[in-house]
């Protein structure tokens, strides 16, 4: 379950050497160990300079594509999960976990604790799983509340220390680093025996339990008769408990109005300390499953100091809640569109912002627009090939609007127009961005009964909705497009 | 050399970083780890500098002191800077304490007779239980942020060294719950009892008093006694997987069963384990997947510890989605299988994993290790090898439908949600089913026309054309059986090369990789496309490395035709030789008929003459050999390695039918019985070959200058089983002595191949050497020994030798070793011998009168270098019978 050595490598595409080691540490005394483990099948830990150069190779990251590579290219290699084996010279270098995340790529090489070959299966290595949550743990660290070049290099820099505490002999205490980093800024380090090891300091202060509910919608939309449009819900709730005690416990509730869509799919913090079975059982997966539970859904539990991920859930309301067709069609040299959006009238019309993205793949600029709105604003951005309709905080009564068009292009410049792999021809979609506050499409809400607190004083419970979109299509019937099985209506 | 400064060491440290080999190689590099631990003390480097210091010797011990006893006295240097530290509060404290450790274990010093083991083991222990007994850690709340160091190195050392801490399993217990921080006590208690435990039943043993004693395992108190390694030396410096990843071959798992156990012992393990279960809660997810693994695997088989004991975990566990919890339960699940898991459990726990494989709020990486879980899920009752991926038999294809492949998803993902798609269409079993698979087929084709679309793109990157290939490729192994599925991958790949032939590679690779169901009719498939087009086009480099692969001697009229019609329009070299690549596999293949006319035409017609010469020696090829000594001739070498430059590959199998080749032996050489012919010593060989070779050169080598070089010997013709003359190698020794020949062959093989092949070497004895002096005539050979002993005396030099009689006496020995130079025999009692030794050697020798065991022979020669080989010749006389 120990690590071997742990790197952080930033991808720099156009440069030399692709990359560089930001960070990199080696665990010694796990060395020793592979070493007795493994027997003949031992590869030592190269140096950071070849490492990086069989990581990005490895991770096709390096500059030279331009060429069929039998090696890196052949089809017979095929990698189905992000663990590798690094050719070093003559060896191979295995299991190298590894993900590229924002440009910097996370590897981890856990120890394996027996002989290399034949190669053991990986699920039964508990340092596989170890090392993703290294990786995970520090790249939370990293992009938690980072918004420059500037603090990313601040806190590569506190990593050396922070690996010390949390991983001083290469087998992890805690993935959660930013706490590990309180938790060395903390004075008085006075630890109860009882107090659990995810839980840093105490509380001192007025009580407050803080819940925001965050819903995402997805979804595909085709208007063709042979294929069914598919939507999601995907909700996160976010709690911060501040209270005194070293294990208040506390028991949050989330409900459903009688209209509302289940919660499915449910995935709780590890704080949690039992689940009701209807909680565990419902889910999406099943569709001949249809034992739907509407809650309430309760979550016993102890929180830990800081902000975290009470539950993550999927849900499926029955519509979608802008429902849209996009006819696109090719004229000669101009093209014919036309877009429909209708809002739902169960949903909440008051956004904080609504604007449908038309992009144009694989053409030259915009020359000429010819349009034509039922409501809001168009904007053309003739370079980038791209239309944005601003429809703004609400829809109007009818609660459905219309686009429609005729646009003319220039003569493609690859190096300023958008090149796509899926929208080929007449394959193209509407994208929809928008964020409505204080709602949520499932109606799951907590409110201040829904909370229990067992601990001393009455704690203030503030709670925060909202709904935002993401991957929201809506593709050109006249084309085709890209399908997923459950689309298929068979 | 006084202490260095701040930027100094900054700047040291960071071109160790940079390589730590060839800076340990480099000048600095010796004394590094000496300065480290002397500046350390310093009083110019600010404490940060130092903590920068440990964290190099924590990283890199066996570059600083690779060995036990460079390691031994770092660590004793490192405990000494920590006890000369002020009582202030101190940063360096536990850096000091993690690279002491990390010193001793690396460098191998640990162990018994270690002294800064001794010193720092009781240190650590008093301080993990809050007994720093000499007060070196001055304020209390510094001892406490230390106790979870502590503990952390006392779980390093005892992983490393397993059984360590075997002597404290009472004190962890008692101290467990009650004092200090409990992740770290709890997950070492669970290690050192888990360890404990597999060296007592190792050995057999009981658990003895492992769980009860109660005190420190030095004694009275830690400084008083030597610390207690029995337990680890019992376990041998054997290294114990803390989460066997094998478990049926790991002697831990059964082996526990062989644990003597007491009724009493049985109920104090069960206590500990509920204890550490119970507060499994409070560690760090990680933390609880590493006590969970620890104590699944570790405990597996152990007498009346019920696995029931992990049910009131699970339901907490499966709940969430931290992947180290699930992957857990998954070890349990593998540990325990039905006793933990019942059929409706097993169904949960799929239901879950599969719902995190697809989990949108879970990042992508975690997605795919879940469903790799899937596919190797550990079931209850397996149907297939429990080594092959596939869908467990509760995960049907409806629940399936999430992880199907779609056009949007990452490369990665795609191929393992692609292969799932592979493997439930490949599932054709009962009559309901049908339906479904065949939808499922529709969705396959669907996916891979998407794919193919995008490789077709002429803009699109290299990946596209990548995953495009790899996706074919996964389709073609898993569903080999299926045939309507290859026929319609077939025709997509065609097209796919019709669109974009510069994908060429791909398609060769491809070709290489898959089976035989989908490689012939894709190369057939392939070469129409190919041989349909004119061959004007820009992309007749592709057309030609395309055929090159794919020609063959089906439908040679129209790849004759087509290749007559690309000659005109290869006008560079590069073309050329891809033309001619297409002929060298034509000719291979066997195809005569027209390509005679077209290389004759090339031979003519080309413009490089690089292009011409090698038209021509194709040509005549093609005219000379025969069918199948030309595919021999231009065939893929199968000794040579595989090299990747494609240069060299293409030349590989002819130019192995033409370089010579180095192969095993195959005849078997051996020295005859002497021969005394002609004027110089004579070897008698004697050839057994293994096989039929033809041509046959034997070469031989004698080392040093002892010898003239030596001839080849040359035979026409060996066959096995037909006897072979006796080959006769005459040898001209400079100096008589014995010597080693170093022989190798070179022959012709029936197809055609030339060989190399060392032989073992063949030994000239000393005797191999004698020759006999010219016979005089009848009645003088006393005379005539007499004068050449006079004649040896001036110079020469004289000795007496004990020469052994064997049961044959005097008589037969003589007539059988030494007859032909026997020159005065007044048998049966004594004998003149004289041996002429080339060059100019002479070795005369009296024998007799014969004794009860021996014979004693006076000896005379004029080369006294003979005379231990002469001595030595003699006393060996009577064995060699």
């Amino acid at each position: 379950m120990a690590q071997r050595a742990v790197w952080l490598v930033s991808h720099e595409p156009r440069t030399p050497a692709c990359g560089t080691v930001r960070f990199s540490r080696r665990y010694p005394t796990v060395e020793k160990r592979a070493k007795v483990f493994n027997g003949a099948s031992y590869v030592p830990i190269p140096e950071d300079g070849p490492l990086l150069n069989a990581l990005l190779f490895e991770l096709g990251l390096l500059d030279t594509d331009k060429d069929f590579v039998e090696s890196r290219d052949s089809c017979a290699r095929i990698n189905k999960t992000s663990v590798y084996g690094l050719r070093l010279g003559g060896d191979e270098l295995w299991p190298v976990v590894a993900f590229l995340k924002n440009g910097l790529i996370y590897a981890s090489l856990p120890l394996v604790e027996q002989t290399l070959s034949p190669r053991p299966s990986l699920i039964n290595n508990s340092g596989i799983s170890q090392a993703f949550e290294l990786l995970f743990g520090v790249q939370d660290f990293l992009y938690s509340s980072q918004k420059s070049d500037a603090e990313l290099n601040t806190k590569l820099g506190q990593l050396p220390d922070l690996l010390l505490q949390t991983c001083p002999f290469g087998t992890l205490l805690d993935a959660n680093l930013q706490s590990s980093l309180d938790n060395i800024n903390v004075s008085s380090m006075t630890q109860p025996p009882k107090q659990p090891a995810w839980k840093t300091g105490t509380y001192k202060g007025k009580p407050h339990v803080s819940i925001s509910i965050l819903e995402k919608v997805k979804s595909m939309q085709y208007d063709k008769r042979d294929l069914a449009d598919l939507w999601q819900v995907i909700g996160t709730v976010i709690c911060k408990c501040d209270l005194e005690g070293i294990m208040p416990n506390v028991t949050i509730s989330l409900s459903l109005p009688t209209n509302g869509s289940p919660l499915q799919d449910i995935l709780v913090h590890p704080c949690v300390t039992s689940l009701d079975s209807a909680v565990l059982t419902s889910t999406s997966i099943d569709a001949a499953d249809d034992s739907a539970f509407s809650g309430p859904y309760k979550f016993p539990l102890t929180p830990p100091s800081e902000a975290f991920n009470l539950c993550y859930y999927t849900s499926q309301v029955p519509v979608p809640p802008i429902l849209g067709f996009y006819q696109m069609q090719e004229e000669e040299v101009q093209l014919k569109i036309t877009v429909n959006l209708k809002l739902h009238e169960s949903v909440k019309n008051n956004f904080e912002f609504c604007e449908a993205h038309i992009p144009f793949y694989n053409r030259g600029p915009i020359t000429h627009v010819e349009y034509k709105v039922s409501f809001g604003q168009l904007e053309v951005l003739r370079e980038k090939s791209l239309m944005i309709w601003t429809i703004g905080q609400k829809f109007p009564k009818s609660m459905a609007i219309t686009l429609s068009g005729i646009i003319t292009f220039g003569t493609k410049n690859p190096e300023k127009q958008p090149f796509d792999q899926i929208c080929i021809g007449g394959t193209a979609y509407v994208k929809l961005h928008f964020k409505i506050l204080d709602y949520t499409l499932t109606g799951c809400y907590a409110d201040q009964h829904s909370v229990q607190v067992f601990a001393s004083g009455k704690p203030k419970i503030s709670t925060h909705r909202k709904l935002i979109s993401s991957d929201y299509y809506i593709w050109n019937s006249k084309a085709p497009a890209p399908v997923a099985y459950g689309s298929l209506l068979l | 050399m006084g202490p260095l400064s701040r930027e100094a060491w900054a700047q040291r440290l960071g071109a160790f970083r940079g390589s730590p080999s060839a800076f340990m190689a480099g000048p600095e590099g010796e004394s590094l780890g000496r300065d480290l631990l002397r500046d350390l003390r310093s009083e110019k480097l600010s404490e940060q500098t130092k903590v920068s210091l440990l964290a190099l010797s924590m990283e890199f011990p066996d570059q600083l002191w690779p060995d036990a006893a460079e390691a031994e006295a770092a660590a004793t240097s490192l405990l000494d800077t920590l006890h000369l530290l002020s009582p202030r509060p101190s940063v360096l404290r536990r850096p000091l304490l993690l690279a002491a450790t990390a010193a001793l274990v690396a460098g191998g010093a640990l162990g018994p007779t270690s002294g800064a083991s001794a010193r720092l083991l009781p240190l650590l222990l008093g301080l993990a239980a809050g007994r720093d007994g000499d007060g070196v850690f001055g304020s209390a709340s510094e001892q406490r942020l230390l106790q979870a160091t502590a503990w952390e190195c006392l779980r390093e050392l005892e992983s490393c060294r397993p059984g360590l801490l075997g002597g404290c399993l009472g004190l962890l217990r008692g101290l467990l719950g009650r004092e200090g921080p409990v992740q770290p006590l709890s997950l070492l208690l669970a290690l050192a009892l888990r360890n404990g435990l597999v060296i007592r039943a190792r050995a057999g043993a009981s658990l003895g008093g492992l769980l009860t004693g109660s005190d420190f395992p030095t004694g009275g108190g830690p400084h008083t006694h030597p610390w207690d390694w029995t337990l680890a030396e019992e376990g041998d410096g054997r290294l114990q997987p803390q989460a066997p990843s094998c478990p049926a071959a790991e002697d831990g798992g059964r082996g526990l069963a062989a644990l003597e156990t007491s009724p009493e012992e049985v109920r104090e393990l069960r206590a500990t384990l509920a204890q550490l279960l119970d507060i499994c809660y409070l560690l760090t997810p990680v933390a609880q997947a590493q006590l969970l693994w620890l104590l699944g695997w570790g405990l597996q088989g152990l007498r009346g510890q019920p696995p029931a004991l992990f049910k009131p975990q699970l339901v907490r566990l499966l709940g969430t989605g931290q992947l180290a919890l699930l992957h857990a339960v998954l070890a349990l699940k593998a540990a325990f299988g039905e006793a933990l898991f019942t059929a409706q459990d097993e169904a949960l726990l799929l239901h879950r994993l599969t719902a995190a494989a697809q989990h949108p709020a879970l990042p992508a990486p975690t997605h795919l290790f879940y469903l790799h879980c899937l596919l190797n899920f550990p079931e209850n009752s397996p149907l297939g090898p429990s080594d092959e991926e596939g869908p467990p038999l509760l995960l049907g294809a409806q629940l399936c439908q999430g992880l199907l492949p779609s056009l949007l998803q990452e490369p990665m993902t795609l191929l393992a949600h692609l292969h799932l798609l592979c493997m439930l269409c490949a599932d054709d079993g009962e009559e309901e089913g049908k339906g479904r698979v065949q939808g499922l087929r529709c969705y396959l084709e669907k996916v891979l026309a998407g794919l193919r679309q995008r490789a077709s793109l002429a803009a699109g990157p290299r990946a596209s054309a990548t995953l495009c290939f790899r996706a074919s490729y996964l389709v073609a192994a898993c569903l080999a059986g299926q045939p309507t599925v290859l026929t319609s991958l077939t025709q997509g790949l065609a097209q796919l090369y019709q669109c974009r032939p510069a994908l060429a590679p791909h398609f060769v690779d491809l070709l290489n990789s898959v089976g035989p169901e989908l490689r012939e009719p894709l190369r057939v498939a392939l070469r129409q496309e190919v041989v349909l087009g004119t061959g004007s086009d820009g992309a007749l480099r592709w057309h030609l490395q395309m055929l090159a692969k794919v020609a063959g001697r089906d439908g040679q009229s129209t790849t004759l035709r087509f290749l007559q019609g690309a000659a005109a329009h290869c006008s560079d070299w590069a073309l050329q030789q891809a033309l001619l690549q297409v002929c060298r596999s034509l000719l291979r293949d066997g195809v005569a008929g027209g390509l005679a006319d077209l290389l004759q035409m090339l031979a003519g017609h080309l413009k490089d003459p690089d292009g011409r010469d090698h038209a021509r020696l194709y040509y005549l090829l093609l005219a000379h050999l025969s069918e199948t000594k030309l595919g021999m001739a231009l065939g893929p070498s199968l000794t040579a390695p595989a090299l990747a430059s494609s240069l060299v590959a293409e030349n590989q199998g002819f130019a192995a039918a033409l370089t010579v080749q180095e192969a095993p032996p195959a005849l078997r050489l051996s020295v005859g019985p002497r021969r005394l012919e002609g004027p110089s010593p004579v070897l008698q060989l004697l050839l057994e070959p293994l096989k039929p070779l033809y041509s046959l050169e034997l070469r031989f080598h004698v080392g040093g200058q002892v010898y003239r070089p030596l001839d080849a010997v040359y035979v026409p013709c060996l066959l096995p089983g037909r006897p072979a003359r006796p080959l006769l190698l005459p040898l001209q020794p400079r100096r008589p002595a014995p010597t080693r020949l170093e022989v190798s062959a070179l022959y012709t093989t029936p197809t055609g191949r030339t060989c190399h092949a060392h032989l073992p070497p063949l030994q000239v004895k000393f005797e191999d050497l004698f020759l006999p002096f010219p016979s005089p005539p009848e009645d003088t050979g006393s005379r005539f020994f007499e004068e050449l002993w006079a004649s040896c005396l001036p110079k020469g030099t004289e000795s007496r030798v004990w020469c052994p009689l064997g049961p044959e006496g005097l008589e037969a020995l003589v007539s059988r070793r030494l007859g032909p130079f026997v020159v005065v025999a007044q048998s049966p009692d004594s004998y003149c011998v004289a041996i002429h030794l080339p060059p100019t050697s002479r070795l005369l020798l009296r024998l007799g009168p014969a004794q009860e065991d021996g014979v004693s022979v006076a000896l005379l020669t004029d080369d006294w270098t003979v005379l231990p080989l002469a001595g030595d010749y003699l006393r060996g006389l009577s064995e060699a019978a």
